[in-house]
Order: structure tokens, then sequence, then C-alpha cells
């Protein structure tokens, strides 16, 4: 011992009092000394005195003693060992519970030198009579393959409890297939990977299939959850037997605990991939609404958790809950959290049903008092709109009443909302616009003001006073955010080529001070290529800047299908409340097969979708000369030619392929790989042909659209939006990620 | 893989009780409890945050490269648990929840004092619920109650006296140690055998909770019943008990305690089961009305007319509650947030077309909670069809300010139930003894009323 407690103090009285004659003494010296080292007090010098009172009848104190050799342990290995004859000794106790505390003390002290004398007592634990000391030992033996892998092999400890799978008690029998899944883990992840012949993968037959149906609906719920997530992964031979698993599993939808309806959700949705009987999935489906909503009345932290995996199983079947929109109207004093969901999960429920009560529902919110909440109302007005037609009309008049509040950021948001509406449905709602322009002084945020431009520059023939509204925003050209600026050079474009003779002052004068005193290049450059084109050929100017714009539509998935289908799988887990495959966030989480082809495919689509980008930019110079710099402005301003020499060679190239490969939403990538996939993808269905000539014009548009419209909403806009919008384009669905954190 | 840990914080976001994080290195608790500090610190004035805390780590050693904290919320400390890896987070709050009722079992209270005077029985409880592995155990407090003593007013008293009477000491370990054999021989998780009880008793207590939203126009927008079935069980033995109902049909989307079988509940719409010992949830469901029409539109049985003007700096009200039941409701409480801006409130109370009765207490009493910015209005004891008038106003120091659009409203209706839902009979075999049964009824309400 080379620890040797003072000779006065705290820790030698203790030491006093630990050595007492009476009893009580010692085991409140016990207490005390436990109660020091909770807060982080060193009494490691105690060893010897508090290792005197392991061996004793009282099971309270013999608890506490152990609890002190388990915090001791990693840090003072020697002394440990002291300890070892006592745990053997006691665990051949004729109490159970002693047997079981020794052998679950052994496992977690982690000391390299005590897990020798482990071997011998666990194996007499994994055969003991008492289901309660087998059922520990079972977990014990997971802890040890962890530690020393090759002593559960020697020992034989893995066949053991594969026989100790088909125990005539269910908790034993949960906590094999527990202790069994965590080695499962352990050797799946190991370096180098272990041959799917190993004993330590948990391949679950069918014959260990029936044992674990069984215990499932006599364990506790804990085991349940082991059970559960078992079963998800076992292999289904044929329709017949998805079949046989879904209809065992189904009554687990009615358990009192959450962790298990939904641990039963995500084995009926893996399993149902099996079975092909359309009116047995509907059942399914039928059953799984109930327990879901039942979770809502649970507290606001397991509803969020619910209303996550919500939202994920409605993308897949949107049929789940349509008649239960009402269950998700938010209450005054449900906590932001949920109610931000629960407002997602009511946009996706909304129908020609029910879209009534949704709107009066959203205007209600639009009046409480939470700014970030009024605002995804407001949003959520906009999203109904684009998605159920025939609400439109409706959706405009709520927006509208919500304008006539005078609230500064439910005017802004709501004017934002417009501009999508405008986009989707072109020249319908012409006569708010009055309304909209009314506003215009009140509007401080660059993203409203925006909005509020292109909704002038895209209806300028219609506005009388058109010119007058865009000169204040040209008066104040400099001041303004970028966002503004380009959508203010965009809309004059707009208007001089609706109404030339009334706003050629205007346009010379956006033109002008856009080349010269602006200092953000994108502005600076979009005026050149303007200023070009309008002085070139106009007619080449109008069919760019007016050309005809692709609807927007909202997408009803958040997550690319394949992400879907895996976070489908993963459901109850942290990977379906973040929305990102675990890989992502789990470090060395291991990729499976599927997973590497799929990023295969992904990394093939980014390729195709940069060459078709490329060939079009090529094209496009081709056919319009666009960057002719021998024209008079380039020459006027040399600094501006100095920045547009580069120009030439591969302006729009550049920026294409950056759309593609340095696309804002690539710098998610290495923190949420997956997400590239969806991108990926709807950049690449947007590509259409004839939508390449105008993917200037509309650039910002896009880039401002992005923000607003749901995730790869922005996306929607094609390959121009990433090119040349703003950064803000991969603002959506970045904003949706990193909101959960 | 499982539940890396747990950790109670005081109100000072200090751990009092850390457990766990046996296999990970020091600074992984450190990490967590930072994590929501930090986030707590950020959050707005009410304290709320998202329940999920992504806490990211620099890797390095055995501590995982991503983890979460889940915590809830109890009294005035947070309780958290730490999960890495695939885990379901609702296995983390349903274990929080767990806990925190197996401490309330134990100390009634779960408060700083409480934890801090028995953390050496909290330590004992949490080294029975949750494996070292991560996987929660035993969680039945019937269970647990045999293996970790509760602190008893006698061991308290022993305790604070001077350790000089060994001999009563004594009498709590060595007996207990040697009756607890049984407990886990028993092939149901929830009930150990041998229970003897000297009178056998088991008492049902169905308690309804009518959750209701009404819009500004007095017209129920979303509205439903939850009927909670809370057992109290004192029978020796193994008792099979089979409930059944004279109406069952009216319970919907149950979810029931895993001692009830599940098979038989759907054959014949009559609870079988075999009772954990003391106090459990037998089942929860939704009241489904016969007439599939009115589910969303339940009659609600109280009735708020608010009258109010918003002007500068403040405002004025008179809102009338008014009860639609012809039993007597009781503790009822409105609930109106007057804004983040709000300084202070002034109000009279009266009883409005009640007449009699409507003297001293039974008109109730109002409250401002300045720091919560809270009205409270409280009537201790409603007669039927009776209504009660709070006017008054309230000061703000915003020009325009901005109360809540909704008043929250409370009340409970003892021996009432909203679906009727009727206990037939409880028969009992596999025992031969007599049983006594009970059965209580009540309701309570809590609807958000929008102006």
């Amino acid at each position: 011992m080379s620890i040797r407690a003072p000779r006065k103090g705290e820790n030698y009285e203790l030491s006093v009092d630990l050595n007492s004659e009476y009893r009580d003494k010692r085991k409140d010296a016990i207490k005390r000394v436990i109660a020091s080292m909770t807060v982080g007090k060193d009494v490691s010098g105690l060893f010897p005195d508090v290792l005197k009172n392991m061996q004793t009848e009282d099971l309270e104190q013999k608890k506490l003693v152990y609890l002190y050799l388990m915090n001791y342990a990693k840090t003072q290995p020697e002394l440990v060992i002291l300890a070892v004859n006592t745990f053997v000794k006691d665990s051949e106790d004729p109490n159970p519970l002693v047997r079981a505390l020794a052998i679950r003390t052994m496992g977690c002290l982690r000391a390299e030198r005590i897990i020798d004398y482990l071997c011998d007592p666990l194996n007499r634990a994994l055969r003991d009579e008492n289901p309660y000391v087998r059922k520990t030992a079972a977990l014990c033996v997971a802890k040890l393959y962890d530690l020393k892998s090759s002593l559960v092999i020697d020992n034989g400890f893995l066949s053991r409890l594969h026989e100790m799978i088909a125990d005539s008690n269910p908790m034993v029998v949960a906590n094999t297939v527990a202790a069994l899944t965590d080695i499962h883990k352990i050797a799946s992840t190991a370096h180098p990977p272990v041959p799917s012949s190993d004993p330590a993968i948990f391949n679950i037959t069918p014959h260990i299939l029936n044992k674990i149906l069984i215990a499932l609906n006599e364990c506790t719920e804990w085991g349940r959850v082991a059970v559960l997530n078992a079963l998800s992964r076992y292999t289904t031979q044929d329709e017949k037997e998805s079949e046989h698993i879904c209809e065992r599993v189904v009554p687990q939808f009615q358990h009192a605990n959450g962790s298990v309806v939904l641990a039963a959700v995500k084995v009926i949705m893996i399993h149902m991939r099996g079975i092909r009987r359309e009116d047995f999935t509907k059942q399914l489906v039928r059953k799984m609404a109930p327990p879901l909503v039942t979770l809502l009345s649970s507290p606001p932290e397991v509803q969020w958790v619910a209303l996550r995996n919500v939202n994920l199983l409605l993308q897949k079947r949107p049929d789940l809950l349509s008649n239960e929109m009402r269950v998700f109207f938010c209450k005054y004093n449900d906590p932001l959290y949920v109610k931000v969901e629960k407002l997602d999960i009511m946009v996706r429920l909304a129908n020609d049903n029910n879209v009534d009560a949704l709107l009066s529902e959203l205007k209600e919110y639009a009046s409480e008092v939470d700014v970030d909440f009024v605002r995804k109302s407001i949003k959520a007005i906009g999203q109904t709109a684009i998605s159920i037609e025939s609400s439109a009309e409706r959706c405009v008049n709520v927006l509208l009443d919500l304008i006539g509040t005078r609230v500064s950021y439910v005017v802004q948001e709501a004017v934002v909302v417009m501009k999508d509406i405008f986009r989707k449905y072109p020249s319908t709602y012409e006569g708010v616009i009055p309304t909209l322009c009314a506003n215009l002084e009140e509007l401080d945020e660059p993203e409203a003001k925006a909005s509020l431009i292109w909704i002038i520059g895209e209806y300028a023939e219609k506005i009388d006073n058109a010119d007058e509204l865009l000169g204040t925003f040209v008066d104040t050209f400099t001041e303004e955010s970028y966002q503004v600026q380009l959508q203010t050079l965009t809309a004059v474009v707009k208007l001089f080529l609706k109404k030339p003779d009334s706003s050629q002052g205007i346009v010379q004068r956006v033109l002008d001070t856009a080349t010269k005193d602006c200092d953000s290049p994108d502005v600076r450059d979009r005026a050149y290529i303007y200023w070009r084109l309008l002085s070139t050929d106009p007619g080449a100017a109008k069919a760019v800047v007016l050309a005809h714009r692709p609807p927007i539509s909202i997408p009803r998935t958040t997550v690319s299908p394949a992400l879907l289908e895996e976070l489908l799988g993963e459901i109850s887990s942290l990977a379906s409340v973040y929305h990102k495959p675990a890989e992502t966030f789990i470090g060395h989480g291991r990729i499976g097969a599927d997973a590497v082809q799929r990023k295969g495919t992904e990394l093939s689509d980014d390729h195709a979708f940069a060459q078709k980008a490329f060939r079009t930019v090529v094209a496009g110079q081709q056919a319009e000369n666009l960057l002719d710099f021998d024209e008079a402005p380039a020459q006027e301003e040399p600094s501006g030619l100095a920045a547009t020499r580069i120009l030439p060679s591969t302006p729009a190239t550049a920026s294409f392929l950056s759309g593609t490969s340095a696309n804002p939403l690539d710098d998610l990538v290495s923190i949420f790989g997956g997400m590239s996939a969806s991108s990926a993808h709807a950049g690449a269905g947007a590509n259409r042909p004839g939508f390449d000539g105008v993917s200037i014009g509309e650039g910002a548009l896009g880039g401002l659209g992005g923000t607003t419209s749901p995730p790869p909403g922005g996306a929607s806009f094609g390959p121009g939006v990433d090119a040349l919008g703003s950064p803000n384009a991969g603002h959506g669905p970045q904003e949706d990620l990193l909101g959960l954190f | 893989m499982a539940i890396d840990g747990l950790i109670i914080l005081d109100a000072n976001g200090r751990p009092i009780i850390q457990s766990g994080y046996t296999s990970f290195p020091p600074a992984y608790p450190l990490l967590h409890i930072d994590a929501l500090n930090n986030e707590l610190a950020k959050a707005p004035s009410s304290g709320i945050i998202d329940p999920i805390i992504y806490v990211a780590s620099g890797g390095g050693g055995d501590m995982p490269d991503g983890s979460a904290c889940c915590h809830i919320q109890v009294r005035e400390m947070r309780m958290l648990a730490s999960i890495s890896g695939d885990l379901d987070p609702l296995v983390a709050f349903a274990f929080l929840q767990a806990f925190h009722d197996i401490l309330q079992d134990y100390f009634g209270t779960v408060s700083t004092v409480t934890l801090k005077g028995n953390f050496d029985t909290v330590y004992q409880l949490i080294e029975e619920i949750l494996d070292s592995s991560g996987h929660p155990l035993t969680t039945s407090p019937s269970i647990l109650r045999d293996i970790v003593i509760p602190p008893s007013l006698l061991s308290t008293l022993l305790a604070s006296l001077p350790a000089s009477a060994p001999s009563v000491g004594r009498s709590g370990g060595p007996t207990s140690l040697n009756n607890t054999g049984g407990a886990f021989a028993s092939p149901i998780p929830w009930r150990k055998v041998g229970v003897r009880h000297n009178s056998n008793e088991i008492l049902f207590d169905v308690t309804e909770e009518m959750r209701a939203i009404v819009g500004r126009n007095g017209a129920t927008l979303a509205s439903n019943v939850i009927g909670t079935i809370e057992c109290n069980s004192r029978l020796s033995g193994m008792p099979d008990l089979l409930a059944s109902f004279s109406n069952p049909n009216v319970m919907a989307e149950c979810a029931f305690h895993p001692c009830v079988r599940l098979q038989r509940w759907k054959r014949e719409q009559t609870l079988s089961f075999i009772p954990p010992d003391g106090k459990f949830v037998l089942g929860e469901y939704q009241y489904a009305p016969p007439q599939k029409v009115v589910v969303n539109n339940l009659p609600i049985p109280v009735a708020l007319k608010p009258n109010i003007i918003i002007g500068e700096l403040g405002g004025s009200f008179t809102v009338t509650f008014t009860s639609r039941m012809m039993k007597a409701m009781e503790n009822v409480k409105i609930e109106w947030y007057l804004g983040e801006d709000a300084t202070g409130a002034q109000c009279t109370l009266s009883g409005a077309g009640s007449g009699v009765g409507s003297t001293g207490g039974a008109e109730g009493s109002w409250t401002f909670d300045s720091r919560k910015k809270i009205l409270r209005w409280e009537i201790p004891s409603m007669h039927s069809s009776g209504s009660r008038v709070l006017r008054g106003s309230w000061t703000s120091k915003a020009q325009v300010p901005r109360p809540a659009h909704a008043f929250q409203i409370r009340f409970e209706l003892p021996s009432y139930s909203f679906s009727s839902l009727k206990i037939d009979h409880v028969r009992l075999s596999s025992e031969t003894y007599k049983m006594y049964k009970g059965v209580r009824m009540q309701s309570c309400g809590s609807i958000e009323w929008r102006w």
C-alpha cells in the first residue's frame, strides 16, 4: 500500500469509523465515504479499510462497498485485485441476490487483471438455477467480450448464450438477446472485420425467431425493446414469414411504454416490405395510426420524438393519419419544438377536406407571440397554397388578413410567401399587388424586400407606378443587401423590357450604379451581363429575362427516397429523429454494402449532372455570344474590365460546375453525407431542356426561392439556382437539419 | 449502444447524482452536462430547449464520436441520460420517466434535498435499474422494494441517532436478505411469488381527462378524452383476475400494462391479468363516443366568455366562466398569460346569476404571477350551472400589449366519467380467498379557450 491516510482530517476519522467495532458505525462510515466519493473527493486512501467491510451479512452495506470498488477499479486496479477473493466467494453465496451482485460488479470493474478471475464464476452463473442470476450473467458476457473477446470464445460462453435463448424465463431470453446483439455490434464494427461465419455474429435463424417471438409477450418493456430490435434485423425467408412476424408484433402497439410501440412500428415497417398483399399492408398501416396518436398525449419530450418519427412515416405512407389532423393542432402552452413539428405534420396531412380547418388554425398561430413560430405558420400557409391548388385563393385571403394586422414581421413573412404563390400561380392574384405595395415602407428585411421587388418586376406592366416604386430602391441601391440589389437589378431590367419608353432613365441609373459603385462581384457581373444583352440584342434579353419559368412545387418528402427507406429501417432510433442516416453522426458506424452502393450511384449522378451542365453552358456560349466584351461599358470601367477579363473563359461554366461540386449543399456533405443525394437527384431532375437559357435571369430568384421553399424545393428551380443564386440557395435543407441542434 | 449514463443536475446545473459511464472517459459526462447548461443559457427565459441535444466530441479514446443528451425537467432539477449509437431516444425518455416514478415511490417528493439525503439509496436503485452496459433492468417498484430497502421512518430515526443501538439496526438488513430469493424465481417479471396480505383488496381508480381546444367562436376545434385506469392491488398469492366492462366499446386505442393478456382483450374485450403488487397503471384508453361523427366534438362542460379591450400600456377585461355541468365542479383554475411586458393586474370577482352560495371562498381568488406573467383565477368549487365573473385590468410596459390569445382552463369533476365506462365485475380465479373490490371514477379537464 503506497497510499496512506493522514493521521488527522476527514479521511482519518472515516478510517477510524470504518474499523469501529460497531456495525452501524462502520456502515455509516461507508455511506460517508461514498458521499465524499460522489462529490469528487479522493477517498482512495481508505481502500483497505473499506475492503474490510466487504464481507458482511448486510446486503445494503455490501452494495455500498461494491459501489466504492467500481469507482476506483479503473484508476487503481492493483487495489481491486485484493477484493477478488471476496467476489469469488460471493459468487457462490446461497443468496441469489448476492451471487448476481458479485457477477455484475466483477463485470463492470473493467480491470484487466480481475477478468481472468471472472470466467469460472461467470460460467457457474450462466448455469445458475435462479433466473435472476442467469439474466445478470448473460449481460456480463457482453461486457467481457468487449474487454477481452478471446476469453468469451475460449470459455464457450457464446454457445452457452445461444443455448440460453431457449431458457424458460422470458427475461433471461430478453437479456440474452440483448447481450448477443451487443456482441454482434462489437464484432461487426471490429477492425479488421470479422467474417460473417464468426460465432460472435448473431444471425437470427428461424429457430431463434420462434423462441424470441414467444418471449416477446412475456418480458418487461425493456426486454421487449431488445427483442423487437433483434426482430427488425431478421431476414425473412418468404412473404408468409413476414406476415407471421407482423401479426405477432402488432399486439405490442397496445403497450403502455412508448419505446415498445415505436420499436414495434419499426419492425412492422421493415417486414412490411416483404408483404405484397395490398389489403394486409393497408390493415397494418391502419393499426399503426392509433398508437402513434396515443403517444401525443405523453410528456412533450416523448411527443417530440414521436412527431419526428411520424413525420418520417408520413413521407412513406401519406395515408397513415389522413383523418387525424386535429390531433396535431398546437396548443398555446406546447413547447416551441413540439409546435414546429406539429405544424410540419399538419401541412403534410392537408387535403381538400381539412384545408379550411388547417387555415384557420394557421391564422390563429400567426397571431401568437413567438416570432419564430409565427413565421413558420405563415410559411405553412404558403406551402398549403402551393400544394393544394383549390385552397390557394383562401390562403391568399388569409395572408391579406395577416398583412392587415400591420405587425412588421407578419407582413414581411406574408410578402415572402406571396412571392412563392405568384411563382406557382402566375397572373392569378394580381389584385393583391396594390395591398402588398402599400406596405413597401414597412419592409426592412432583405428577403421580404427582395420578394416584393421581384413581384413588382414580374408584374411591372400592370403596376402603374412600378418605376416610382423601384426608383426608391435604386436610390438606396448601394445601402441595400446584395440579395435586394440583385433583385432590384433584375426587376428594373424587366420593367425596361416591358415598358421601354418610360423607364430608360431608371435602367441606365441602376446599371450605372451596379457596375460602378457596387462592391459585390455577383451584382456587378449580372449588371454587365444585362447591359451587354440590352445593348446587343434586346430580343435575346427578352428571351432570357422574361422567359417562362417552370412552376414550383413542394415535394412531399424532405429526404431522398433511398434515404427515406434507410431511415424507416431505423425508426425509433436517433437516426429517425435527426432524419439522417446513423453513420453520419456515429463516426465508427458500419457502412453496409448497400450503403456503399448507394453512395456510388450518388457520385455518378453528380458526375452526370456536372457533365450535362457543362455541355449546356458551352452550347449557350456558342449560340448567344453573351460575353462579347468589346462593347462600351467594359471599356469605360477599367476595374470592371479587370474583373470581367476572367469571365470570358469560364464565367458560367465555372459557376455551373461550382453548382454541382461546390454547390452550397456540398458543405453539408461532410456533415450530413446522405443529404447530398437528395439535392443531386432533385437537381438533375429539374435540368429540363429549354430551361438553360433563362437560368441567368432567374438565378437570383432561385436563390431567393430556395430560402423560402421547403428543403429540396430550391433544387426544383434547376441548376441555375445553385450556380448563380446567392449562397442562400441551400439554406432551406441546411436550416432544417441544423435546426435540430 | 444503450444508455451510457445517468446524471441529475440541481437548479444551478451542477450534478448531484451521476452514474454509469463506466466504460467512458471522465470527460464524457462533463461534455453532456456542459452541452445541456449551454443550451439552457442560450434559451429564452422560458427555459424551453430541445429535449435531445446533440453532443459532438472530438472523438479519441473511448469517447463516442457523436452522442445525444436526452433530458427531462423534474421540478427545479434536470435528469439527463446520455445515449450514443442507434438507441431509440424514446427508451431514454421512458427510462427517465420510470426512474423518476421509482424515486417518487421511494421518497415521496423528488427534490434536491431528498435525493441528497438518500443518495445511498438512489445509487443502489440505479445499480438495480440500469446495467452498466446501459440496458435498463427492473423498473417495477414492487420488485425493487425487495432488493433495495426504502428509507423508512425507523431507519431514518436510527441514522439520526448516534450509532449506539446496533441491535435494533440489524433488523432491516439480514432478514430482508434471506427473503429476497423468491422475487426472481417468479415466472412473470412484474410479480414475485409468495405475496401475503392480511386483507385482500383491489382498487380501481379511473381518471378521465378531457383535452380540448375551443376556437374564438366557441366551437370545439379538437377534443378528446384520455382515460387512465390505475390500480392498487393488495392481493395475496398469484391472483388471476378477470375484469369485464358493461360498455367496453367506449374504450379505443388502448395501451395496457404488460400483465394484460392482449389476445384475450382482442377476442372478448375483457381484461384478464395477474396484477403486480401495489400501485400500477393498468391501462390507458381514449374515449370513443358511440356516434363516430362527434369524435372531435365532444360537448365541453364549461364555457368562457372573455371580453377583452387592449389599450395602450395595458388593457381591461371581463371574463365570465360558466359551468354547463349538472354536477359540482372543483378546483377550477383559469390561467392567462398576459405577455412578456405585463407588469401587474387588478381584478374584482363576482358570481353572476348563481345567487346562493357565492359567498366567501366559493367565489374564488385571483393572483398575478409576476415572474411567469400569468394571471391565475381559482375557484375551489362551482355549483351546477353556476357562473362567475372576473373583471379587471392589467398594465404593461409595451405600447401595444400582446397577451396570449388563449385561456387555459383546468377543472375537476369528482365521481364523474365522460365515457360512463363501467366495470361490471372483477372475478378472481386461482386463489380461494374473498377480496374486496373498489372502483372510483373521476374526471378532469384541460381546455384551451381562444379569444
